[in-house]
């Protein structure tokens, strides 16, 4: 039980960032329709970026904003300069997964020939351990649920408040009727890319601060769980992401406290798997039918 | 020539060979039948595995190798073997992505596939020995009394053999009815079958038929070799092999093979040999972001590959004499010729 | 004289919209029927239901006396119960001949073993046949220079011809045809309906879904109305040209 309940807590510190990248992923792919196996690769780029950074003696926070930027800037001109210009020329949504990780494995390797495979940690301030009952923090972990809880908060008035949101909304929902009602669907994708990719680099330093060390595969590995969350909330749903990121960080955690630490991952393969071909819907979206690809 | 570079030519055109068939299976799903079959390297390992088990002995006691099996058969039994098991595999996992699924989704779960393969098999290190692999797997024929260079030389032939053999299959395959129907479907999966074609049983198919060559191919890599471990099978590895298709040509048999020729073996073999210019390991990761920019570049300025699928045309009628066109109302009287430009 | 084909109460709905709201429609053999109605009427989503693309949620279609109810697209395919696409029916990457002979049924090159030869070369023969009929057809919609283009190649007219020539391939007993002369132009709209009008002579049943009302009234025996998901009325074309709710649906539709 007290096991149990431990595991649980580090669910929800894996849940958080999962929140995170989650949710971005989710509302760009709602939004454009294309599965951006790219995101991993980009994480870990921030990852790196922020290991840069806090050794040059910046702190931790100026990592996280700055991160957060530079991926949201990096992922617009991607979108711009690669994805939509191979969409425009007529590539289908299988042809974009070989544009997507073709990215992914220049960005990976092109890490790896300039840092080389060595683990790397960010050097960050030791903080002390706080105990909730069977559940174990320390201080940086409950920073990262924090925000966590606070990027949800954001996107949640972002959605809801703003007219970026809206358009958004109403985009992904059908794109041309949007093109007819006014909104200038080239910026609405624009802004979605430099959301998705802040979070996603925000996500990815806030990774990196959760682990002991990091390689230039590291965002990589998480790139599975990410869609398989996305896919189980609902293409586009960015509350189902959230609820997707829960339940996926946290039963990882419980099956590797309960059972075998080394089939972690199957429980992000097999609910991906699972949902893809039983409820590509996911939990709150309707049919998936085959859109084409909005660029 | 020193017996140095007749290894290394005689090794690279074993690797070709292998490299070759693995293509053409991949060809048959992808380029013929349009499934896009990410887990595809899992079955030439499957095949690589099964040789390995068969021709090995059973496993001594306390050794530093477990696995399954053990048969110590011969050789040719065990390719066939190699073929058959992936065959088997590829039913399995076809019944599961075989699918009416969007493309893209379809492409994940094939790649999740692969990533489960690999974490099974290295966790259940009885099965195939998990991360370590398995190795002194044993090298066929090899008491025939060949020199280490003319052994070498033998199996280069052997391995051509098997693709000139495995060439005659594949381009019956993609000549018949059967390949037109598998193209049809890849076309346009509802207007064929609003004809009566079975589309699942045509995927199938093809999926079956590039599994047994994935197969064969890996069994006869691992017979060289002597070892095989997950290292050997990650799922990118899976990528290179539709760069090839890519750059080659997508459903054209010379056209991938042509793309087998130039990716896997003259852009990365021969640049493994390059002196090393920086820390080791650059070169490796290099090699990755070349084959990516490969990708990217012959999707935009030559999608259809070096050399693209061919239409196929059929020999003109023997005789020219054309049977009059059957009377129609307000068509030519019955009888008369009816002429091109009419 | 019998019915080939009928559809009794057949609903189906998308995303709460009822497309098909209880449509019962019967086609005489040897009949060439006409389904018209303004658009959004449900006339493709009653097509699709009846060729198998589609499930009804609700009710039965019977073909040739077997229900054929929720049968995938194949069977009733095979039942020779063909249908033709509005847009983007053909294989783009198959040339124009080989769109036509691909359609045939009962290929046995399409078996593994013979396909492989390890059945013997037997397939060649057929093919041969295949191709022979499939020219004959072009030949009469004038079609034969275009055999090894690109069927993806072609302009929209072009593209209705190959619709129509491929589901002949097939062997039909009944052809359901959706729009076939859309972006055709009239000289070949002509040959087309003349065409048409000898398969029907010739015993062909069909069911065809059209907009210009010139066409329909020239070519079919009987024509179902259908507006807003429901079948409205049914009869011959002068019969209807005095029905008030069919002029009704056709003004408000």
């Amino acid at each position: 039980m007290h096991l149990l309940v431990a595991s649980i807590g580090f669910g929800l510190v894996t849940a958080s960032i999962l929140a995170i990248a989650a949710v971005g992923f989710t509302l760009q792919f709602g939004v454009t329709n294309i599965l951006n196996l790219a995101y991993g690769a980009i994480m870990t780029a921030s990852a790196f970026l922020a290991y840069a950074i806090t050794t040059s003696g910046l702190g931790i926070w100026a990592a996280l904003a700055i991160c957060s930027v530079a991926s949201g800037i990096g992922c617009v001109l991607l979108n711009r300069a690669i994805y939509t210009p191979y969409v425009r020329r007529g590539t289908g949504l299988f042809g974009m997964i070989i544009v997507t990780i073709s990215v992914s494995l220049v960005v990976e390797f092109t890490l790896q020939a300039i840092h080389g495979s060595s683990f790397v940690s960010l050097s960050l301030p030791a903080t002390r351990s706080y105990h909730f009952g069977a559940m174990v923090f320390t201080g940086l972990q409950l920073a990262i649920i924090a925000i966590a809880v606070l990027a949800m908060l954001c996107v949640h008035v972002l959605l809801r408040y703003t007219k970026l949101g809206k358009a958004m909304r109403a985009t992904a929902a059908d794109p041309v009727l949007a093109r007819s009602c006014g909104i200038s669907t080239g910026r609405v994708i624009d802004l979605t890319w430099l959301v998705s990719g802040a979070m996603c680099g925000l996500a990815g330093v806030v990774l990196v601060i959760n682990v002991t060390s990091f390689d230039t595969s590291t965002g990589g590995e998480f790139l599975i769980p990410i869609v398989a969350a996305a896919i189980l909330g609902g293409v586009g749903q960015p509350y189902g992401a959230m609820l997707g990121a829960v339940i996926i960080g946290v039963s990882t955690e419980v099956a590797a406290g309960l059972f075998d630490p080394t089939y972690k991952d199957m429980v992000s393969f097999v609910i991906l798997v699972g949902f893809l071909l039983l409820r590509p819907q996911g939990l709150f979206a309707e049919i998936a039918t085959q859109k084409e690809v909005v660029a | 020539m020193s017996a140095a570079w007749q290894f290394y030519f005689a090794t690279l055109i074993v690797y070709l060979g292998v490299d070759i068939l693995a293509v053409w299976g991949l060809n048959v799903q992808f380029g013929i039948a349009g499934i896009g079959n990410f887990a595809f390297i899992v079955f030439q390992a499957t095949g690589a595995y099964t040789m390995a088990v068969l021709t090995l002995g059973p496993p001594p006691v306390g050794s530093f190798q477990q696995y399954i099996g053990g048969a110590s058969l011969p050789f040719p039994l065990a390719l066939l073997a190699a073929g058959l098991v992936a065959g088997l595999l590829s039913v399995v996992i076809g019944l599961i992505g075989l699918r009416r699924v969007r493309a893209d989704y379809q492409a994940m779960v094939f790649l999740v596939v692969s990533l489960i393969a690999t974490s099974v098999v290295n966790n259940l290190t009885g099965l195939v020995n998990g991360p370590a692999g398995l190795s002194l797997i044993p090298k066929p024929f090899a008491g025939l009394g060949f020199g280490l260079v003319s052994y070498d030389w033998f199996y280069a032939g052997m391995t051509m053999g098997v693709c000139a053999i495995a060439y005659l299959f594949v381009r019956r395959l993609t000549r018949s009815p059967l390949g037109r129907a598998m193209r049809a479907a890849r076309d346009n999966e509802h207007a064929a079958a609003a004809v009566g074609k079975n589309i699942l049983g045509l995927r199938m198919t093809a999926f079956v038929f590039g599994g047994v060559l994935a197969g064969i191919s890996g069994a006869l890599l691992v017979a060289f070799i002597g070892a095989w471990a997950p290292g050997s099978w990650l799922y990118p590895e899976t990528f290179v092999f539709f760069t090839a298709i890519v750059v080659g040509g997508a459903g054209n048999d010379l056209g991938v093979a042509t793309g087998a020729l130039l990716v896997p073996i003259v852009f990365l073999e021969t640049t493994r040999y390059l002196p090393n210019f920086a820390a080791p390991g650059v070169v490796d990761a290099l090699q990755w972001v070349m084959v990516g920019l490969l990708s990217l570049a012959f999707l935009w300025f030559r999608p259809r590959g070096l050399i693209p699928e061919r239409r196929q045309r059929f020999k003109p009628d023997p005789a020219t004499q054309r049977r009059p066109a059957p009377v129609l109302a307000s068509g030519p009287a019955a009888g008369e010729k009816v002429g091109l430009d009419d | 004289m019998t019915d080939l084909l009928s559809a009794t109460d057949v609903h189906r709905s998308f995303g709460g919209v009822a497309a098909v709201d209880g449509v019962s429609l019967a086609v005489e053999q040897g009949s060439l029927t006409g389904l018209i109605g303004p658009n959004g009427a449900g006339k493709t989503t009653m097509l699709g239901l009846i060729a198998g693309a589609l499930k009804p949620s609700a009710g039965s279609v019977v073909f040739d006396g077997h229900d054929v109810t929720g049968a995938g697209p194949t069977r009733i395919a095979r039942r020779g119960l063909i249908r033709t696409f509005q847009l983007s029916g053909e294989f783009a990457r198959l040339t124009v001949l080989e769109n036509l002979i691909v359609a045939a049924p009962s290929q046995n090159g399409e078996s593994i073993f013979k396909a492989l030869a390890l059945g013997g070369h037997s397939w060649r023969t057929q093919e041969r046949e295949l191709v022979r009929s499939a020219r004959e057809l072009l030949d009469r919609f004038e079609m034969r220079p275009k055999e090894d283009e690109y069927a993806g190649n072609l302009s929209g007219g072009q593209k209705r011809l190959i619709e129509i020539m491929r589901a002949l391939m097939a062997k039909p007993r009944m052809l359901l045809l959706d729009e076939p002369m859309a972006g055709v132009n009239p000289t070949l709209t002509r040959k087309i309906e003349t065409h048409l009008t000898q398969l029907r002579d010739d015993g062909l049943t069909m069911l065809m879904i059209e907009h210009e009302l010139g066409v329909v009234e020239r070519l079919c025996d009987r024509v179902i109305v259908m507006a807003l998901g429901k079948v409205i009325s049914e009869g011959t074309m002068a019969e209807l040209r005095g029905d008030r709710e069919v002029i009704d649906a056709y003004l408000v539709g």
